[in-house]
């Protein structure tokens, strides 16, 4: 028997003599007896949502996220929020910036923003679009000042926001530089965890789960020495929300 | 890890008489444990997800089988490799190879306790190959070497005082006195590692079945770190930590994580599925889920031990625990201390060995009532308390000293009958008689001896109640 | 018609600690539960619950006293502990001593229904708190009360303990930090890890000081042995009493 089935072995002993498939009525799991088409459908009925309660969303959204850690502004529109930007790079006199490249971010207003300061803008990216390798995209996001991202998703029950990598979106620019700024647009806040995993189940059932997926709900911290709360320890220090619309 | 839970008489002795630890135990009940209760008192319908999640994860447990070969599909579907490992060498030589393989010299850590159960550090190490722990409190834990002292905070038994001469020590620094500088020291230590090493190792909160996806609950940002930037990552868990599907993670996580620090959520959380994508910028090449039996399989197989599967490693019920906060961890002598502790570190090493272990608790219940999937810890430590005594379903493990059982079939006897009762009454009285002042007794013999070190012990009765009552019978 | 026809009955198992180290305990719960109009038998072939050996793994020696006593309460009505550990070891852990013995464990759960930890029968059965003028006041007294374990845990008892006391004109309530946490008896686990039983039981004296009281109030005699015995030896001037002899000074 190999190591492997030796291991299974182990374990159908343990549990005794069963069916193949369990019954997954009554588990309390909310899913796996269900079908693709009711995965669907409840995913349909969240878009339908998000999208009609967006301006309570946002409020809520705000609230929770500033009692996680963020710095959270809100404005009407993306210039009015270029300006709240420009006024961070200025106060901590960034030289070099990061930004991933969702499509908010994609027209290239960072760097519209920033030109007169005379401030390095950098897209993580590959490819044809990227004028540098892997490791120096790295070795730049590791230089970098700040890191700007748009959002994949926000949380208003944990003032979080969703960042699904891609090839548009780095693993290490919200992580590796001291400030991490995160653009949310209405629409993008779903209410609870619960929608996000049915989206996200979705997504997997139409092969589109990705490989990494975080959620970050403030600054990066630890209480490990005497119970104290300090801030920045691998990642981010200091991180803003931006709320647009 | 090598196990010292034989020790424990010794351990827990340590820990009472160190001052430095009473005072940093103290914070556990303001800190901690309060803000479990305060988290879950805020949260809506608490107890209906405490019983869903229990539910689900009983469900899982029961279907064990199932479930892991559909994490299997899973995982080496989405690009990565999945080994089973029947116990902590097994698992060690896996990962330990697969590192000589790559010509990997340095590995990055995040927390996993299952690698603890391993000594994988150590097996690295002889291997010529430097793990860094870069959680901060198994940082300095590592620095110190020793073993972490609680599930989720592992050096809290440390002052900061402490930590800073461990730095000078060690790392060669000056000598900081605020936290901040400590973590800000630590964060550079560990910058150019991150960039350096070959490969990640952390472990994994929940395995998702459905989709094969591990998912990491962090604040420090090491856990995305580790899962970024080396080309190799490798999760290892134990095998309980499955469940069905990625819809079930909203409700698992908001349990752990108001369970363990009360928080709403913590600042990272991380899903991992296989190695990264084609088009990704970046992350790493290769993914290796390491999934670790290591004795669990024989709480599988106990219908009374089941449930101490269910565990989430939140920490509450250490954090709840009255001898846990006067002990601390170190005193469990293996990788898990305080009530959850006291059933799987016998189990997963030897449970005669760790006799101890199940008798140091007064059975207050207060671990039941802080668990969120309301394992029922006292329970399971009755159970193996009559297992040490009686030996039915491990009688290899059978461990009751003569006087005991001697002094037992004396109490059985005294407790036959009233007849008895007053016999043993008179008995009691005649021996007592040296020893009682004005109805009190301040010093008894051994092994008696214990009480009246600190307590004065009462007098038995001349008049029991029982002789009593028929005065104060129908009037 | 006879005043005694309607009289609630209760038969009373004293446990074996009070019985044997504290009997007048026993008889301060009978002269309450007289007063407050109650018929208190006790069946004289009462021994103990069983729970000494029980809680060190010994059940089979446990069996033969927990057996005699569900046969001699079955079908007895009422039955009434001084002890939140022992009614609990009746209502809650007979479960599982007898869980491979089907016809016990079947009258065990048919009499765990009639078993009632004093307190609960004082307030939740005969409502004590609203008999007016049912408590006197004696000199004025502050105390704190201290919750058993298996009594809050096990039985979920922690209000009416304290609503009694709160009945009591003269008397205040002073709650202590930390009331909740166990005192650091649990039965021989006080002499096998003496050490450990001692510091916890000089945080639960240190709690008890910092409220400023006259004594400290429980409804079990296990803990408040334990107690009672730290502070003597103390001489902390804290007097350690049953919640039935508080009520027993005033009614």
């Amino acid at each position: 028997m190999t190591e492997r089935n030796e291991f299974f072995n182990t374990i159908r002993q343990a549990l005794g003599p069963q069916t193949e498939a369990p019954n997954l009525t009554g588990t309390g799991s909310s899913a796996l007896g269900d079908n693709s088409d009711a995965v669907s459908a409840r995913s349909q009925a969240i878009q339908a949502y998000i999208d009609e309660q967006s301006g309570p969303l946002m409020d809520s959204l705000s609230e929770s996220a500033t009692g996680a850690g963020w710095k959270v502004a809100r404005f009407d529109d993306l210039d009015k929020a270029g300006d709240h930007i420009v006024g961070i790079v200025r106060d901590v006199e960034a030289n070099l910036v990061v930004r991933s490249r969702q499509d908010v971010l994609e027209s290239g207003i960072v760097e519209a923003w920033l030109a007169s300061l005379g401030v390095d803008v950098v897209p993580m990216a590959l490819g044809e679009h990227s004028e540098h390798t892997v490791d120096e995209l790295r070795s730049l996001a590791e230089r970098a000042d700040i890191g700007i991202t748009g959002v994949d998703y926000a949380i208003a029950e944990t003032g979080s926001c969703v960042l699904i990598p891609s090839a548009q979106v780095s693993r290490l620019v919200s992580l590796l530089p001291p400030i991490h700024i995160a653009i949310v647009q209405r629409g993008q806040v779903l209410p609870t965890l619960d929608e996000l995993f049915t989206i996200r189940r979705r997504d997997f059932l139409d092969g589109n789960l990705g490989s990494y997926m975080n959620l970050i709900s403030g600054p990066s911290r630890s209480a490990d020495i005497e119970y104290t709360l300090v801030t920045g320890v691998h990642g981010p220090g200091e991180v803003h929300m931006i709320l647009v619309g | 890890m090598q196990s010292h839970t034989k020790d424990f008489r010794q351990g827990a002795g340590a820990a009472l008489s160190d001052p430095k630890i009473q005072a940093n135990l103290e914070g556990l009940y303001n800190g901690f444990h309060q803000a479990r209760i305060d988290a879950s008192d805020q949260t809506p319908d608490w107890e209906a997800l405490q019983d869903k999640g229990r539910a689900i994860k009983a469900h899982t447990l029961d279907n064990l089988a199932y479930y892991l070969e559909m994490v299997e599909r899973n995982v080496i579907a989405s690009g990565g490799h999945i080994y089973f490992a029947r116990d902590a060498e097994a698992a060690s030589n896996y990962v330990v190879n697969l590192a000589k393989e790559r010509g990997i010299e340095l590995v990055i850590k995040g927390k996993s306790m299952v690698s603890e159960e391993m000594a994988l550090n150590h097996r690295l190490e002889e291997e010529g190959i430097e793990p860094v722990e870069t959680d901060l409190g198994e940082y300095i834990v590592q620095l110190a070497e020793e073993t972490p002292f609680h599930i989720i905070a592992p050096a809290i038994h440390k002052s900061r005082g402490e930590v800073s001469e461990l730095f000078v020590e060690k790392l060669n620094v000056p000598m900081y006195d605020n936290i901040e500088d400590l973590t800000r020291e630590a964060r550079d230590q560990l910058r150019q590692k991150f960039v350096d090493a070959g490969m990640g190792i952390t472990g994994a909160n929940f395995i998702v079945a459905e989709t094969g996806t591990v998912t990491l609950v962090t604040n420090e940002g090491n856990g995305r770190m580790c899962t970024s930037m080396p080309k190799i990552h490798v999760a290892i868990t134990g095998m309980e930590k499955v469940v069905p599907s990625i819809e079930d993670l909203g409700l698992f996580l908001r349990l752990l994580i108001r369970s363990a620090t009360g928080q709403r959520i913590s600042s990272y959380v991380t899903t991992v599925t296989g190695p990264r994508g084609e088009d990704e910028v970046d992350g790493p090449e290769e993914f290796h889920l390491v999934i670790v039996d290591n004795g669990r399989s024989k709480m599988l197989a106990d219908p009374n031990l089941r449930e101490a599967l269910y565990c989430l490693r939140c920490g509450a019920c250490l954090n709840a625990c009255p001898v846990y906060r006067k002990v601390g961890g170190h005193a469990y002598g293996w990788v898990y201390p305080g009530p959850i502790g006291a059933i799987v570190s016998p189990m997963l090493t030897n449970l005669s060995e760790a006799k101890d272990l199940p008798y140091a608790s007064t059975l207050c219940g207060a671990c039941k009532e802080a668990c969120p999937v309301k394992i029922n810890i006292p329970r399971m430590l009755l159970y193996l308390r009559k297992e040490l005594t009686q030996g039915e379903t491990y009688p290899e493990h059978k461990s009751v000293s003569m006087a005991e059982s001697t002094a037992v079939k004396g109490w059985r006897a005294s407790v036959s009958s009233s007849f008895m009762m007053r016999l043993s009454n008179l008995g009691g009285r005649l021996l007592q008689l040296p020893f009682v002042r004005g109805g009190r007794i301040d010093r008894l013999p051994s092994p008696l001896s214990g009480w009246t070190k600190h307590r004065k012990f009462p007098a038995i009765a001349s008049k029991p109640f029982r002789t009593r009552w028929k005065n104060i019978g129908k009037k | 018609m006879n005043q005694t026809d309607n009289a609630v009955k209760a038969s009373l198992f004293v446990t074996c600690i009070i019985d044997q180290f504290f009997p007048e305990v026993g008889e301060a719960a009978v002269r309450v539960l007289r007063r407050l109009g109650v018929d208190v038998e006790f069946d004289q072939s009462q021994t103990c619950c069983g729970q000494p050996a029980f809680n060190n793994g010994f059940w089979d020696d446990a069996k033969p006293t927990a057996r005699r006593l569900v046969d001699s309460y079955e079908g007895e009505g009422n039955v009434v502990v001084p002890s939140g550990s022992c009614a609990a070891m009746l209502r809650v852990f007979y479960n599982e001593l007898f869980h491979d013995e089907h016809d016990t464990l079947r009258r065990a759960q048919a009499l765990a229904p009639h078993v009632f930890e004093f307190t609960e029968f004082v307030s939740d059965v005969l409502g004590a708190e609203n008999r007016e003028g049912l408590f006197h006041a004696t000199k004025p007294m502050r105390v704190t009360y201290h919750e058993s374990c298996h009594l809050k845990r096990e039985l979920g008892v922690d209000l009416q303990p304290r609503s009694l006391i709160k009945s009591l004109p003269g008397v205040e309530l002073v709650e202590m930090p930390q009331a909740e946490v166990c005192c650091g008896f649990g039965g021989t686990f006080s002499v096998k890890y003496a050490d450990i039983s001692a510091a916890m039981l000089n945080d639960k004296i240190a709690n008890i000081q910092s409220a400023n009281v006259d004594a400290v109030v429980a409804g079990d005699m296990s803990c408040l042995m334990h107690i009672g015995g730290g502070l003597e030896k103390q001489e902390a001037g804290i007097r350690a009493i049953h919640i039935a002899q508080l009520l027993d000074e005033r009614i």
